[in-house]
Order: structure tokens, then C-alpha cells, then sequence
């Protein structure tokens, strides 16, 4: 058999202050296929965070492992790309340079790294902001950037802390339908996309499957398949059925 | 109305205000939709307004009605929603003024002279903001591109990405 496209496996996370041990994670464990789009949910403070920064590699398991398609991640190959609820965008870049700050690494030439650049500038819908600097745009739009940097290096998986939740409720629902608009177009990146959020309504919104972890230190208490058809009305019953089951695992 | 009424909403909103019109069967209360989206009326309140405008609801006694363009709207890509929103925008008298004086003046129209030539035609107090909604909607609509480095505007081919301009 194949090895998982992701595979996480009992992963634990523990931070160790003055000898004593603080449990963040505890042998999580969950494993993605290609177009999958999975959310995990969790009550505030229970390793969502943590447990996403493991996966990229930006922070390392105390015990357990990822694997992309059976293998540990490389580094200088990037296979994982992150949005980050922060935005993380450069003030004094232009929206292009922010996008091509993550091509770099690649050492591609210069042209085919505007070319990419362009590309998911276009894909994000922010065509005729290149030349834009952060501070001319909403919140959404700084968004749209962050996401166009990720897509841009062509990550076989993409990964979004609470991509939206410093945004207001309208421009939120915006990006949200814009992203799975993004998602069912078959030639563009990733493969599968991993988001954290703690809204419940957004995961059965957005997800195919809901991975709800439960309080500090978080353990994986379900794994739902949302059945419901595309695009998801919030107001019909079966939606409410959904955020309502979920909501009694997790409280 | 003009283009004051949507200075300070984003074309998303507008789209999301859409969305949620058309989940409660394409008509619903101000009050009903605010509520779902989790505003205040007052915060709303604009981005009705710039629906509006853009013709994408009808409002009346408070009850919003989503229109043909604001159906079409919704169920529109990204990029045929920016082609329905460059159609709208073109008309407007302040983009046909904008767009006129990029094409005729000698060299290229940089920030100053266009806020000049606002506040000539639409008055001075408000050309600065005329001006900020007039780069954003030119940018969303891809009639106008302004390079805030430069902060020069040029007139855009829908489509055809900018020369990057280093
Ligand atoms: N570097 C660190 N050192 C010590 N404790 C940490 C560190 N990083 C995170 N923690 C703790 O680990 C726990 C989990 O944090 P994490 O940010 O992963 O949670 P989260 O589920 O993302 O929370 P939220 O819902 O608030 O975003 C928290 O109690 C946090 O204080
Ligand atoms: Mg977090």
C-alpha cells in the first residue's frame, strides 16, 4: 500500500519550565489524502497552533512524526506552505515583492519569478494591486496576499492558522467561498489543505472532513465526514445538525 | 450618489452582502442580515449603501432584494466578477473624467495632478478621498493602475499584467 500523503503520527508536544512538564499535545494522530480539505477544531489553548507549526516544520515534535507521502520533510524543498492569521506581510514591500519574497529561496530567474508571482496575484483576485503597498489595502485583501504568497511556491500542502479571523464576519464569508472557489480549480496548488480554526460553523462550512481535538493537552476525540452538498447553505437544518454535534464533543 | 458612497467598503463586502441576501432566498431585513453577519447597523450600514450603488441590491423600507447582476454576482469567478465590476465602473463619470485625463496629458499623470483635477470638477474637501476610492476601485476593476512607489497612474489592459516596474 501506499504511504498517506500526510501521515501525523502520535505526535505529543511538551514544553519542560523549572522541571516541570507542561503537556500541549498528546500522541496525536491523523493522516490526510490528496484533495482532502480537513479543519481541526479545538477549544482556545489546546495545540492547534502548535500542532500545524509541527507539521510546516517551524516547530518539532517532543515524540511522534510527519510524513509527506512516507517521508520526514525537507526543508529546501518546500512542500508545505503557511497562512498565517498575523498576515505576516512586509510594510515597506509592494504586494508583488511580498508574493515573490517566498520564490526566492527557489533561485529561479527573475522573469519567472515575476511570472509566478503575477500568476497568483491574478488567482487571488488581487490583479491591478501589484504595485499596492499593505497599508492601501483592507484586511481581506492583506489576506489575499498572504494566500497568493503561500499558493505561489507551489506547496503540495497548505496549511491556515485562523486565516480569518481578524477579519469582519462579511469579508470573512468573502474569502472563505473565494478560497473553496480557489480549491475546486483543478490545475492550481496544493494537493490537500490543512486549516485550523475555532469557529465551528466556518470547519462544517468549509471542510470535508472536521478533526475536532479536545482541551489542553489536546487529543484527537473525532473525525466527521461532512456529507453536505457544495455550496453549503448556513441556514438549513442539516448545517445546524453538523455545528451542533461538534459543539457537544467539544464542551 | 457617486463614488463617495463606497469609499470605505471593499468589494468583497459587497459580494459577502450578496451571499447572505441570496441564503435567505434573495430578500431579507437589513436588520435580519446584520444579525447574521454578525454587525452592527451602523457598520453595515455603508456596505448597503455601496450595494446599492453598484446595483447589486434594491433596498426599500428596509427589506434588501437581490437583483439579476447581484444573482449573476454571486454565482460569477473572481476574474468575471472583476470584468462585471470594470463594465459598471467604466461609465462613471469620475473614471470617464480620470481615465480621459491619463490619456491626454503629455506626460505621466502622478498623484498630485489628479487630485488637483478632482478637486477642480468634484471640490476640494473631498479629493483626497475621492482619490484613495478612485485607486482602489481602479485597481478592483483593473481600469487604472497606480504604483504607489512612483505614485503615478496609468491606464491598464484588463488582463494584461503590468511591465514590473523596478
Ligand atoms: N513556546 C512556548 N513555551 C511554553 N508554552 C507554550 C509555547 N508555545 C505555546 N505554548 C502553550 O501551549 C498551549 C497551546 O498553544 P497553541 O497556541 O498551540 O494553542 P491554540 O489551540 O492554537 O490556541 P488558540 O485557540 O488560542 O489559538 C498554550 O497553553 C500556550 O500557552
Ligand atoms: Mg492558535
Amino acid at each position: 500500500m501506499a504511504a498517506p500523503f500526510l501521515e501525523v503520527k502520535h505526535v505529543s508536544k511538551s514544553y519542560f519550565e523549572a522541571g516541570k512538564e507542561f503537556k500541549v499535545l498528546e500522541t496525536v494522530g491523523f493522516e490526510l489524502a490528496e484533495r482532502d480539505f480537513v479543519c481541526i477544531v479545538g477549544p482556545s489553548g489546546c495545540g492547534k497552533s502548535t500542532l500545524l507549526r509541527i507539521i510546516v516544520g517551524l516547530d518539532t515534535p517532543t515524540a511522534g512524526s510527519v510524513r509527506f507521502e512516507g517521508k520526514p520533510l525537507v526543508p529546501e524543498n518546500p512542500q508545505v506552505a503557511m497562512v498565517f492569521q498575523s498576515f505576516a506581510l512586509f510594510p515597506w514591500l509592494t504586494v508583488e515583492q511580498n508574493v515573490e519574497l517566498g520564490l526566492e529561496a527557489r533561485h529561479d530567474p527573475p522573469e519567472r519569478r515575476h511570472a509566478q508571482a503575477r500568476k497568483f496575484i491574478d488567482a487571488v483576485g488581487l490583479a491591478g494591486f501589484e504595485n499596492a503597498f499593505p497599508r492601501e489595502l483592507s484586511g481581506g485583501m492583506k489576506q489575499r496576499v498572504g494566500i497568493a504568497r503561500a499558493l505561489a511556491v507551489e506547496p503540495l500542502l497548505l496549511c491556515m492558522d485562523e486565516p480569518f479571523s481578524s477579519l469582519d464576519a462579511l469579508t470573512a464569508q468573502s474569502l472563505r467561498d473565494e478560497i473553496l472557489q480557489l480549491w475546486s480549480t483543478p490545475d492550481l496548488p496544493p494537493k490537500a489543505v490543512l486549516m485550523v480554526t475555532h469557529s465551528i460553523e466556518e470547519a462544517v462550512y468549509m471542510a470535508d472532513r472536521v478533526i475536532v481535538l479536545s482541551n489542553r493537552p489536546g487529543r484527537v476525540v473525532a473525525e466527521l465526514e461532512i456529507d453536505l452538498p457544495r455550496p453549503r447553505n448556513r441556514k438549513e437544518p442539516e448545517f445546524f445538525g453538523w455545528v451542533d454535534e461538534i459543539y457537544s464533543l467539544i464542551v | 450618489m457617486d463614488l463617495h458612497s463606497i469609499t470605505k467598503v471593499s468589494f468583497s463586502q459587497v459580494v459577502a452582502l450578496a451571499r447572505a441576501v441570496d441564503e435567505h432566498g434573495g430578500q431579507a431585513d437589513v436588520a435580519r442580515i446584520a444579525e447574521d453577519v454578525e454587525m452592527e447597523l451602523d457598520g453595515i450600514g455603508p456596505i448597503v449603501a455601496a450595494a446599492e450603488f453598484l446595483g447589486v441590491v434594491t433596498v426599500e423600507d428596509g427589506d434588501l432584494r437581490l437583483t439579476d447582476f447581484g444573482r449573476k454576482l454571486i454565482k460569477a469567478s473572481v476574474k468575471e466578477r472583476k470584468a462585471m465590476l470594470r463594465e459598471f465602473m467604466k461609465d462613471l463619470p469620475v473614471f470617464r473624467y480620470v481615465i480621459q485625463l491619463i490619456e491626454t496629458s503629455a506626460r505621466p499623470a502622478s498623484r498630485q495632478d489628479v487630485i488637483d483635477a478632482l478637486a477642480v470638477h468634484f471640490g476640494s474637501h473631498s479629493a483626497e478621498d475621492l482619490f484613495r476610492a478612485l485607486v482602489y476601485w481602479g485597481r478592483a476593476s483593473e481600469l487604472i493602475a497606480y504604483d504607489s512607489r512612483s505614485e503615478l497612474l496609468t491606464l491598464r489592459t484588463p488582463g494584461v499584467p503590468m511591465p514590473p516596474a523596478h
